[in-house]
């Protein structure tokens, strides 16, 4: 029962109380330049959502076998292998959605929620905890992604998913969908989040290599000292 | 010729800026901004690497991948390749120029995972530019992240010192920030197509 | 040492790994991904001829066809679909145009144009339902007459490729081809080498003369009839002899006909833009002016200032009625101001008098061109006043 509990609780974990936008701060890139339309948003999330899921089962499954010297290029040999997969079955099936994501799909290979939690999580857990962090975290980037961009899309373009809103239709802000209107509701979404939760969740650091994933291994002088700074 | 490489370079620094237009590498410019040293080690440090990154991959792309069909292959050849690159570029500053290293180096590893330069050595491609065009966008791509890093590193120093309400403390407010700049440039587009009609 | 093969090993084991998963899915996805591109493809086909089925992509260069088709597509049910790239005055567009089997036009729609009017999205509509004959009753649109012709008549050589593709034929030559096999034939001996005469003296229902380069004689052109005329100003073509005698007495008088140099300084008032003035004995006089291109102080005054000048030769009855008209040299900008060079500008000028010259139609994009040229046309009416004693 303790054991059915932990497993749920590593599920859940990502979906709210570590949700990777809104409180870790990860993966940054695809949250702005994918959320001015829901298909496009939640085709993002559910595309990296299966890099995750597959990364994370497989660098779990080699966490034995992988010697520590070249696990960060085997981490990204993984990774990038998932993504072009899922590049090619987008492609294949929904060309639409390959047209509007773009480079972003290929950029997944980068985004840090997929490295970071193979790093952090993947490397030292269970296959079965593993694939239900990944599935976790997929799910919380997948849903905090629709949500902006149900914001920025029915308020900037007055349409829900491509449907139009007729009674928006006038008072569209069209700066929403633009690329700073990105950032100005992430940030507010940020500050929404942080007031909820009382300051309590997100990062009371400053947003600097303290919430890098890379941090943990990266180890340069920059890392340090910031920590140190901010000790 | 000569006019399309100059569109190709101010276009990329100001009106498709990186950063700010195309939300590729928000996490340096979101977190090594805080101080101007930094920025420029930054900016610096990234636009080597684009252009390091595109003169080996460009070639990789043509006469390796494309001519086995092995066009599928690029992310994952491309990453390692810009890894691979930026593990010997440390290595070669610190052997042959400690000061740089001191200066540069420290960002240097972070730049593997930044989605600015996989992003580059990928549009250049997708944009069926030519090597020399591919080069010239490069260093505008790492001119313009500079630039936005420098600008942006100046306005967080203010932030810093102004009394901001609570929730907006840290990344809110610097997501904000960072929104009115985009505006700013945004300003800029379809200036460079006008300039040169 | 151990440990780094083992670490090499490993990498080197799940790189092999990941390319063969990827090769694997790249030989599920990579027929579907080629079909869809094929379908995006077909479906643009498909909107300008919506019955078409599937379509097949053509060889062109096994046809002749005229250049402005540059891709065609079969489709089942007998039609075609072309992609035709027309150069406009200023920049080309690009029209995909679907013909039916019957050979009428099913659909035009202008996929790229840098033209600014708007027009083109709703041009093709008019188009719809015309062959290669009666689409010429399809009026262009005012303001934009130039690129809507050019619009109608890629339309044209749409309907004419599909005649081509079809096994029939047609005369795409060029206006310039058809008009030399003309000539030709009226004068085999001349071998295909002719030079328009510059005219000097009033012809009754001879429109225009054209000189062998090689000497062995002349065609008349009448109406639209070409007359071949031998060296010795005799008519060679199958001619009524009445019709005869009247062509040749006019080019006997016309070859004849000499001119002597007016002195222009002797005259007072004459204007600036005359270079030189001669007479012929039947009173005509031959002008040489000069018109202010563009770059010569907005073209409408003639002003010291760098920039090219336009040459032009007239020849004009005492009365004031221009004969000829030639452009002889200009530096104008290529493709827009150089069409003053053009005949079809300047043979526009034939028969007009200082009342109408300004009728003519203008080069577009290139107004100042055409005031710089019309206001020498002007000077000319003005010179031949004061030569003639009057007043300018």
């Amino acid at each position: 029962m303790s054991k059915n509990n932990n497993c749920m609780s590593v599920l859940t974990n990502g979906i709210i109380k570590e949700n990777p936008v809104f409180i870790l701060i990860l993966g940054t890139c695809p949250t702005l330049a994918t959320t001015n339309n829901v298909v496009g948003a939640f085709g993002m999330g559910i595309a990296a959502l299966a890099v995750l899921f597959c990364s994370n089962i497989l660098i779990s499954l080699l966490r034995h076998i992988i010697p520590d010297s070249v696990r960060i290029p085997c981490y990204i040999v993984i990774i990038a292998g998932f993504v072009t997969i899922v590049q090619m079955l987008v492609q294949a099936f929904f060309p639409e959605l390959y047209k509007m994501l773009g480079v972003y799909l290929a950029l997944i290979t980068v985004n840090c929620i997929i490295l970071g939690r193979a790093e952090m999580f993947a490397s030292k857990n269970s296959v079965i905890r593993s694939g239900l962090d990944g599935l976790g975290m997929g799910i919380g980037f997948t849903l905090a992604l629709t949500a902006m961009a149900t914001i920025r899309e029915v308020f900037g373009s007055a349409s829900f998913a491509g449907i139009s809103i007729p009674f928006l239709e006038n008072y569209k802000i069209e700066f929403l969908v633009k690329a700073p209107g990105g950032m100005l509701v992430y940030g507010l979404l940020i500050a929404l989040v942080y007031a909820l939760t009382h300051g309590k969740a997100p990062m009371k650091k400053s947003f600097s290599c303290a919430t890098c994933p890379s941090a943990a291994y990266c180890n340069t002088a920059a890392c340090k000292k910031e920590e140190e700074g901010d000790k | 010729m000569f006019k399309t490489l100059i569109v190709i370079l101010l276009s990329s620094v100001f009106v498709n800026n990186y950063v700010l237009s195309r939300f590729l590498g928000i996490c340096p410019f979101l977190g090594v901004s805080k101080k101007l040293n930094q920025a420029v080690g930054m900016g610096v440090s990234v636009t080597a690497v684009m252009l390091l990154a595109t003169a080996v991959t460009w070639p990789i792309q043509y006469l390796i991948l494309d001519r086995l069909g092995l066009g599928y292959m690029q992310s994952i050849v491309f990453i390692l390749v810009i890894a691979a690159l930026v593990q010997m570029l440390e290595t070669v500053i610190k052997k042959f120029s400690p000061a740089l290293h001191a200066g540069l180096g420290v960002y240097l590893p972070l730049i593997t995972t930044n989605c600015a330069v996989l992003g580059v050595a990928i549009n250049n491609i997708t944009d069926g530019y030519n090597f020399l065009e591919s080069m010239v966008s490069s260093l505008g791509c790492g001119l313009g992240f500079l630039l936005a890093m420098v600008l942006f590193s100046g306005l967080r120093s203010r932030i810093d010192e102004s009394e901001v309400p609570g929730p907006f403390k840290g990344l809110a407010v610097t997501l904000i920030a960072a929104s009115f700049i985009s505006l700013a440039f945004m300003g800029l587009a379809g200036i460079v197509d006008t300039i040169f009609k | 040492m151990i440990k780094s093969v083992k670490s090499t090993f490993v990498l080197v084991s799940i790189c092999a790994v990941i390319a063969v998963m990827l090769a694997l899915t790249n030989y599920i996805t990579a027929p579907i991904i080629i079909k869809n591109e094929n379908a995006a493809a077909n479906d643009a086909l498909l909107e300008v001829l919506p019955d078409g089925g599937d379509f097949e992509k053509l060889d062109i260069s096994t046809f002749t066809l005229p250049s402005t088709v540059t891709d065609a597509y079969s489709a089942k049910n007998g039609g075609y679909v072309f992609k035709l790239t027309t150069t406009g005055y200023s920049s080309g567009f690009v029209i995909m145009c679907g013909i039916n089997a019957d050979g009428t036009v099913s659909g035009a729609k202008c996929l790229s144009s840098t033209e600014t009017l708007g027009f083109e999205k709703t041009y093709g509509k008019e188009l719809v339902g015309k062959n290669s004959e009666s689409i010429e009753t399809v009026d262009t649109i005012s303001g934009a007459t130039k690129t809507t012709a050019a619009y109608r008549s890629a339309v044209k050589d749409a309907l004419n490729s599909a005649i081509i593709l079809g096994g029939g034929s047609v005369d795409i030559r060029t206006e310039e081809e058809i008009l030399l096999d003309n000539l030709s034939s009226a004068l085999p001996s001349a071998e295909g080498k002719f030079s328009k005469l510059f005219i000097t003296e009033v012809l009754e229902g001879i429109d225009a003369v054209y000189t062998a380069d090689n000497g062995m004689g002349s065609v008349c052109v009448v109406g639209e009839d070409f007359i071949g005329v031998d060296s010795e100003i005799n008519v060679i073509s199958d001619v009524s002899a009445e019709m005869a005698e009247n062509i040749s007495s006019q080019l006997k008088n016309l070859f004849a006909s000499k001119a002597t140099e007016i002195s222009i300084a002797d005259y007072d008032g004459l204007p600036s833009a005359l270079l030189s003035a001669s007479k012929t004995e039947s009173g005509n006089y031959i002008l040489d002016l000069k018109g202010a291109g563009y770059g010569i102080n907005g073209g409408n005054e003639y002003h010291p200032a760098s920039g090219e000048y336009i040459y032009i030769c007239v020849s004009m009855t005492k009365d004031g009625k221009i004969i000829d008209c030639l452009t002889v040299s200009e530096e104008e900008t290529d493709g827009i101001g150089s069409v003053c060079a053009d005949e079809k500008f300047y043979g526009q000028f034939v028969g007009k008098t200082e009342e109408n010259y300004g009728d003519i139609d203008a080069i577009s994009g290139a107004t100042i061109t055409t005031d710089g040229y019309k206001t020498a046309i002007l000077r000319a009416f003005q010179s031949v006043k004061i030569l003639e004693g009057g007043q300018g």
